[in-house]
């Protein structure tokens, strides 16, 4: 009796462990708790997914993360500073000679803006990182939406009729992201919808990239919506003729050839997609910009909503951040009064664009008074002029639903530049016609109110990189038309603060590519250091 | 239920004792000093599964034959043995054993003495707690361990960072496992409480166990790398006693950050100091006004504790006790209140075969929070500014404006103290129920099943007044939040204890499942349209875990200590939650050789090795290696033709994470000399985490972030811990003793994500600057900076610093690493002298080699900052020193990394004792004392003890610590 008692005790206590095991190792297998998360073996069971995937490929450009615009999918660089906009501002910009940041505190700021920059500036990281977060995003939707995925999951006929379009769009927001890394870095870790996932991929160099971007953009273009046929917000034929356009017209930097045609040919692409000027000028840049007569100029924006769509990007930062020290005007550009304190001011060589003929161009946003135009201390808010060119106001009169989140969408590429681009393609015998080139640019003027229209004889390419800064000033195309037209390294043009003199100083040539990352090349062994750096 | 309890034990051991035709032996234990009965004292007949305990009046019955030898045993009383000769009646006395080797020393799941302990593990008792103003249960721990670090923070009740040998991660969690009751605590609190050891009362903690190295941690496996801090709480007796503690303190900040006085700032505005920029004088006032001094208050909080201990109904020994905790923050508003109930009971069935313990708690936390970010905006605010202005349409406070519009600058503090009312209310329910069963017939055998439960709910209730000076539309903040977290532990093992003739055996093998969860929600800012209500929940995490532990004693001196567990995670893949990690230690007696036996002057003597590898798995993340989306929230969606489309973005993944492990070696020696009278430990160890839990970068475009945690790099740590106990002094009315203690510790980064640098310490000044790193071949988190440029008289030249890889450009590349936040040695020191009726006892605290970045002179400390936006703002005075200009060119200068070397005396109490007052009063107890009652420090900030939180190393306007006087008085019923 004793034993037995013993015995069943023993093996009932036994027995409930067993059935406390086996029935408590199978929680270690988890799912998300958070309504925003889902797992993907989940998410494609809705069909609305395939859009929603689709629109965080295109949100890569315009968020930084999914929680806020203090929220970043990035690390080791600021949060809301990480926004693809941002960065691009900063390092086509602020790196030359129309911009600068009053807060060289601010991590990576003094550097770019001074042209000493390293490998570990953060902002740099941002870029590469950023660009390269679109280029998996993408991936990403290619190899959730092969035939054999939709066959599997039996998607509708009506959703497989837009997959063409969306995977084609995918591909253009994958090639626009090695476009701006050939641009900027001059090479890019190549990884497409087959490699795999924390992988060290293959780095493609200039000429490689090149050839990839032109072969997919050529390779899409039957399966791109028509120009101005899509949504606002996506990308159609055009975006692509864009990316290609600005390609060909710097192919002389990437690989060393001469494709001013190409380039001109697109441009008239573009041109011909129904494309026509705001009806002013500054419609491109206010709160309204996509609803206003700026949507038949802006050929692709990135979205900025002061509710729905918070970030710190390049339109945030360029209202809040231009509200001059003294003027605190903030309240016209539909901001706080005193924005962020006079962060933006632009350096004496852009104002120098502007002479007494540009006194009523609306282009010129100048403010001046009571300022001088030199900047000798950077953290003087108060030295150098100001502009006001974006602005948090409508073309009706209202402002945008926030005071520090601006609602204007930041015009990434525009009809105008195409427009230059044209004239400045056919200067470099690309073809085309001098009378429409010159058309083009007195457009341009007259659109801004310039009654000093130019003539044939007027055109001449230093004329086009002169009327570019004009035009296209704050929209980060600088770095890169510098470089074009040789000015940017050496000693050809000196402006403010270039090489950290007060006047400017020569850069070496390495300076027209900007150091690899020292993060990224840390996770990538295949990834070289520019020379130079 | 008790008749039938009653029968059936009759039934099973009594009627078949009687088929023997034994004789009934009855009589009385007592405790010899006192003459009090000893209830719940083993009586067995040795060598044999037969035997009993004594009743609550110390009584027993059992059946015996002539000669059987009858062992009576109690758990701190010397065993004593008698021999059956056919007495009536056999009354006994058992005389406590005084030797601490045979104290009782809480192991994971079980228990040991501190003679066959193998490991590295130190009980802390009551009589041996720190004293002074306890507010949460860490604090008894203060100072009082070799290798044990506490630093709490100025503000109310607020949380401590507790760290064990340094903690042996990197970016996973370097807190140690805290267990109540054998409960395992999860070390995130809720927002609306203060944190997780903030909810419970110090004054029921019994006893603390502290274990530190692999052969003792290791039982707990993957939680056990940064140690292990097992709390038990007291319990119900037997006898009746009530205790009644009560406390006031009073508070005074004696240091404020040295800023300009109205007058002087007048003067330096006057003189103006900013190269290139005029400050507009007419924005003075006329005020001076010490913005310091508005937001700080002199204190006055107390807390009062009833506990009563004795058996319900006769038969159910219970403990309850209350406690009322309040306690006033020295910032302005600042409130923390805690009650506290709680009632153990540990009844005990079946002739003591089946122990119960139930623990239950309840505690509601209340808290005020004064928005400590006000003490930057006291440093900051215009002292020629009044604080109130009858004209103002901001409730009357003053502000900075130009009509209604609010110029931008920092903003008046006391108002936005006052203006704020920001409350949490956090109610926590936790405890356990225990139930230890030694099995009838096969007393070996003991089986313990252990059920857990903690939950914390908190409601956070945020509001400010409608007129705060803002020029936005919304005006103002009003905001409701909710969280709960839960955790659940189910536990049992079985423990098998034998003694051979010369080896004794005890084996123990177990399983653990626990379940932590969290959620919660919140309005957004109820007056803003554009703000939304949102709700979260984290992944559920589940630890489950096998263990085993064997102890084998050889002849009394030569020990043998193997355990081994295997965890599972859900923080990790299906491929890798499991992890193994085994240890092993040695000991031997050294003391009990024959050639030390007759030692007069060493008592005992115990050499101790062990080697372990313990596990890491507590990251932030919980759910990585699951291919998921996120849609974004309201303000992050994406929009197609000017319509919102909720984006959906793949997230970071990894899927091939897994454990982070920690290899721990150690040596160690424990002596006791002169009978004990000094004793010690001095202990060597080497811990290696390796497959570190690292944030680093990946390949671009090859995941959904550049940086995801990855096992990649290697931490070692080595170090010396020593400390010595010490009766100086022993007589009968006078005592004195002292503890002392040392740790040495060195933390070096071996090897990190294929080499690269990771910059950490955010600080201050500029949008995400860094000024720390880790790098191979250095301390974690060294502060990386610029090398300052002197002139000629000594004096820092701005913005000059040396070019440290001579390239004629002072850029990234010429910063270097100058020490780092952790202190080389650490000291702890504490005496109790006993005289007649007085008691004094003090204790002291030094750090030595921890160096701070002093981000309070950094990032304010220069001319220009004067110029606060649109307004003016107050600078600290040591700007008069280096004359600095420009935030941005000296920031990072190693100027500002200074030696905070400290000594520090925590607290000195004196107490009165009156004895056998009344009847029922036995005694009471009349004590003062002062809290922080000194710290002697070169460092040129208010406090060298900077390091809570994450930010360690970094002071960034700190929550003051307040000098506390102390008056209490304790009753004993």
């Amino acid at each position: 009796m004793k034993t037995r008692f013993k015995i069943y005790k023993t093996i009932g206590l036994i027995g409930l462990f067993i059935v406390a095991f086996t029935s408590c190792t199978d929680d270690l297998n988890i799912t998300p708790n958070d309504d925003q998360t889902t797992l993907s073996e989940d998410l494609f069971k809705d069909e609305a997914a395939y859009k929603q995937v689709l629109a965080g490929v295109y949100a890569n450009l315009a968020l930084t993360g999914t929680d806020g615009a203090g929220n970043s999918n990035l690390k080791n660089i600021d949060a809301g500073t990480s926004q693809f906009g941002r960065v691009l501002l900063y390092v086509q910009t602020l790196s030359a000679d129309q911009m600068i940041w009053s807060y060289e505190n601010d991590p990576g700021t003094r550097e770019i803006q001074r042209n000493l920059w390293t490998a570990q500036n953060p902002l740099l990281l941002g870029m590469f990182s950023r660009a390269h977060l679109s280029i998996a995003l993408a991936n990403n939707f290619l190899r959730e939406t092969t035939d054999e995925k939709l066959d599997a999951r039996d998607v509708s006929a009506s959703v497989r009729g837009e997959m063409p379009a969306y995977r084609a769009e995918a591909r253009l927001m994958r090639a626009m992201a090695y476009y701006y890394m050939m641009d900027i870095f001059g090479k890019a870790n190549f990884a497409d919808e087959a490699t795999p996932i924390n992988s060290q991929p293959d780095v493609y160099e200039r000429a490689e990239l090149f050839s990839f971007i032109e072969s997919e953009l050529l390779a899409i273009d039957a399966d791109l919506i028509n120009a101005k046929q899509n949504e606002y917000g996506r990308a159609d034929k055009a975006v692509a003729y864009m990316v290609l356009a600005k390609m060909y017209l710097n192919a002389q930097v990437y690989i060393g050839t001469d494709r001013n045609a190409d380039c001109l040919s697109y441009c008239e692409k573009i041109i011909a997609g129904g494309y026509a000027l705001a009806t002013n000028y500054l419609h491109n840049f206010m709160a309204d910009n996509n609803t206003n007569s700026a949507i038949n100029e802006i050929i692709f924006p990135i979205i900025s909503d002061g509710f729905t769509t918070q970030n710190f990007g390049p339109t945030t930062v360029m209202i809040n951040g231009s509200v001059g020290s003294i003027e605190v005007n903030g309240a016209e550009v539909g901001v706080g009064d005193g924005g962020w304190g006079g962060a933006l001011r632009v350096r004496k060589q852009f104002v120098e664009l502007f002479d007494g003929s540009f006194a009523d161009d609306t282009r010129n946003t100048i403010i001046s008074e009571g300022r001088p135009i030199d900047i000798n201390d950077i953290s003087d808010k108060d030295s150098g002029y100001i502009i006001q060119k974006y602005s948090n106001a409508t073309s009706t009169g209202g402002f945008g639903v926030d005071q520090t989140f601006v609602d204007t969408d930041f015009p990434l590429f525009r009809l105008a530049d195409v427009y230059l681009m044209y004239a400045e393609a056919h200067l470099r015998g690309g073809g085309g016609d001098l009378t429409t080139a010159v058309g083009y640019v007195n457009a341009l003027r007259t659109r801004a109110n310039n009654p000093n229209t130019i003539t044939s004889g007027d055109l001449t390419l230093d004329f086009i990189l002169d009327e570019r800064s004009r035009e296209l000033h704050w929209e980060a195309h600088r770095r890169q038309d510098l470089i074009r037209y040789n000015k940017f390294t050496g000693g050809n043009y000196n402006w403010a603060w270039k090489g950290n003199g007060s006047n400017g100083i020569s850069l070496p040539a390495h300076f027209n590519v900007y150091p690899i990352p020292t993060a990224s090349m840390a996770a990538n062994p295949n990834l070289t250091q520019n020379t130079g750096y | 239920m008790k008749t039938t309890i009653n029968s059936l034990l009759f039934f099973l051991f009594i009627v078949p004792t009687l088929m023997f035709g034994q004789n009934t032996l009855t009589g009385t234990v007592t405790e010899q000093s006192t003459s009090i009965p000893l209830p719940g004292v083993n009586v067995v007949i040795k060598d044999t599964t037969t035997g009993t305990s004594t009743d609550f009046d110390g009584n027993y019955q059992i059946d015996v034959n002539n000669g059987d030898v009858i062992v009576f045993s109690y758990i701190g009383y010397q065993s004593l043995e008698m021999t059956y000769t056919g007495q009536a009646k056999l009354d006994v006395q058992l005389t406590e054993d005084t030797s601490q080797l045979d104290e009782i020393v809480i192991i994971g799941y079980g228990s040991t003495t501190k003679k066959d302990a193998t490991g590295s593990v130190e009980a802390i008792t009551s009589e041996d707690f720190t004293k002074g103003n306890i507010v949460t249960p860490e604090n008894l721990l203060s100072g009082r361990v070799a290798g044990v670090s506490v630093t709490t923070s100025g503000a109310p009740g607020s949380g401590s960072q507790i760290k064990i040998r340094g903690g042996s991660s990197i970016n996973a969690s370097n807190d140690p496992l805290i267990i109540i009751d054998g409960l395992p605590i999860d070390n995130s609190s809720v927002k609306g409480s203060r944190g997780v050891l903030a909810s419970i009362n110090p004054n029921d903690i019994d006893s603390f166990s502290v274990l530190k190295d692999a052969s003792a941690t290791a039982i707990y496996g993957s939680r056990a790398s940064n140690g292990v801090i097992i709390i038990v709480t007291k319990k119900g007796k037997s006898t009746f006693s009530a205790t009644y503690d009560t406390q006031y303190s009073f508070g005074e900040l004696t240091d404020r950050v040295d800023v300009f006085s109205g007058n002087a700032y007048r003067q330096l505005v006057a003189s103006q100091p900013v190269n290139g920029t005029t400050i507009d004088e007419s924005l003075l006032g006329a005020a001076n006004t010490n913005w310091q001094d508005e937001i700080f208050r002199n204190t006055v909080s107390s807390q009062h504790n009833l506990s009563m201990q004795g058996s319900l109904f006769k038969v159910l020994p219970a403990r309850f006790s209350f406690g009322v905790t309040n306690q006033e923050g020295a910032v302005l508003t600042s409130e923390f209140e805690r009650r506290n109930l709680s009632l153990a009971l540990n009844p005990k069935f079946f002739n003591d075969h089946l122990k119960v313990n139930l623990n239950a708690n309840l505690s509601f936390e209340d808290n005020r929070f004064g928005d400590s970010g006000q003490i930057g905006a006291a440093l900051r605010y215009d002292p020629t500014q009044p604080i109130y202005d009858s004209s103002s349409p901001f409730d009357g406070f003053y502000q900075h404006r130009n009509g209604n519009i609010i110029s931008n600058g920092t903003t008046n503090p006391v108002a936005s103290l006052l203006q704020t009312n920001n409350l949490g209310d956090s109610n926590r329910t936790y405890g356990n129920l225990n139930f230890d069963y030694k099995f009838h017939f096969f007393p070996e055998l003991r089986a313990v099943l252990n059920l857990g439960y903690d939950e914390t709910e908190a409601k956070e209730i945020q509001s400010t007044s409608f007129n705060v000076p803002t020029n936005s539309t919304v005006k103002g903040n009003a905001l409701r939040r909710f969280e709960k977290r839960t955790n659940k532990l189910l536990d049992g093992y079985l423990t098998y204890n034998k003694a051979f003739d010369n080896v004794r055996t005890e084996i123990m093998a177990g399983y653990s499942y626990q379940e932590f969860t969290f959620s919660g929600n919140d309005t957004g800012n109820l007056r803003d349209p554009l703000s939304f209500a949102n709700t979260y929940a984290d992944p559920n995490v589940v630890l489950i875990g096998f263990f085993g532990r064997a102890n084998l004693t050889f002849l009394d001196k030569y020990l043998l200590t193997l355990t081994y567990r295997r965890d599972g995670t859900s923080r990790f893949s299906k491929e890798n939650q499991w992890g193994d990690f085994p240890a092993a230690a040695l000991a031997w007696n050294i003391s009990d050789e024959d050639f030390l036996k007759d030692s007069k002057t060493i008592s005992s003597l115990k050499l101790r090795a062990g080697y372990g590898i313990t596990g890491q798995q507590a990251v932030n993340e919980k759910d990585i290696f699951l291919n998921r989306y996120r849609g974004g929230n309201v303000n992050s969606q994406y929009q197609f033709n000017n319509t919102v489309i909720q984006s959906l973005i793949a997230s970071e993944i990894n899927p091939d994470l897994k454990w982070e492990e920690t290899a721990t070696i150690e040596f160690g020696v424990d002596y006791g000399l002169i009978e004990e009278r000094i004793s010690g430990s001095l202990n060597f160890f080497q811990k290696n985490s390796t497959d570190l839990l690292f944030t680093a970068s990946v390949a671009d475009g090859t995941n959904f972030s550049n940086s995801i945690i990855q096992n990649i790099g290697e931490l070692q740590i080595q170090g010396i811990e020593f400390s010595v106990n010490a009766d100086v002094v022993k007589q009968d009315d006078f005592t004195v003793d002292f503890n002392f203690n040392a740790t040495l510790l060195d933390r070096e980064i071996k090897e990190l994500a294929l080499g690269q640098d990771v910059r950490t310490g955010g600080i201050s000044g500029g949008t995400g600057n860094n000024i720390q790193i880790l790098r191979e071949g250095f301390s974690p988190n060294s502060f990386s900076v610029f090398k300052q440029l002197y002139d000629n008289a000594g004096n820092p030249v701005e913005g000059a610093f040396v070019d440290l890889n001579g390239d004629n450009v002072i850029n990234d590349d010429d910063r270097y690493l100058k020490e780092n936040p952790g202190a080389d040695v650490i000291l702890g020191f504490q005496s109790n002298i006993n005289y007649k009726n007085f008691d004094l006892s003090f204790n002291l605290r030094a750090n030595l080699g921890n160096y701070v970045y002093n981000n309070v002179n950094s990032s304010r400390a220069q001319y220009e900052l004067l110029q606060d936006n649109a307004v003016l703002g107050n600078v600290p005075k040591s700007v008069l020193d280096t004359g600095f200009q420009r935030t941005s060119d000296v920031i990072i200068s190693d100027i500002y990394v200074e030696d905070a070397s400290f000594l520090k005396m925590d607290n000195i109490t004196l107490g009165y004792t009156f004895n056998n007052i009344s009847k029922h009063l036995k005694s009471l107890r009349l004590w003062g004392g002062v809290q922080n009652v000194f710290t002697i420090t070169n460092y040129s900030g208010l406090d060298p003890e900077v390091s809570v939180g994450a930010d360690q190393g970094i002071d960034n306007v700190i929550y003051p610590r307040s000098r506390t006087i102390l008056a209490g008085a304790n009753f004993k019923f």
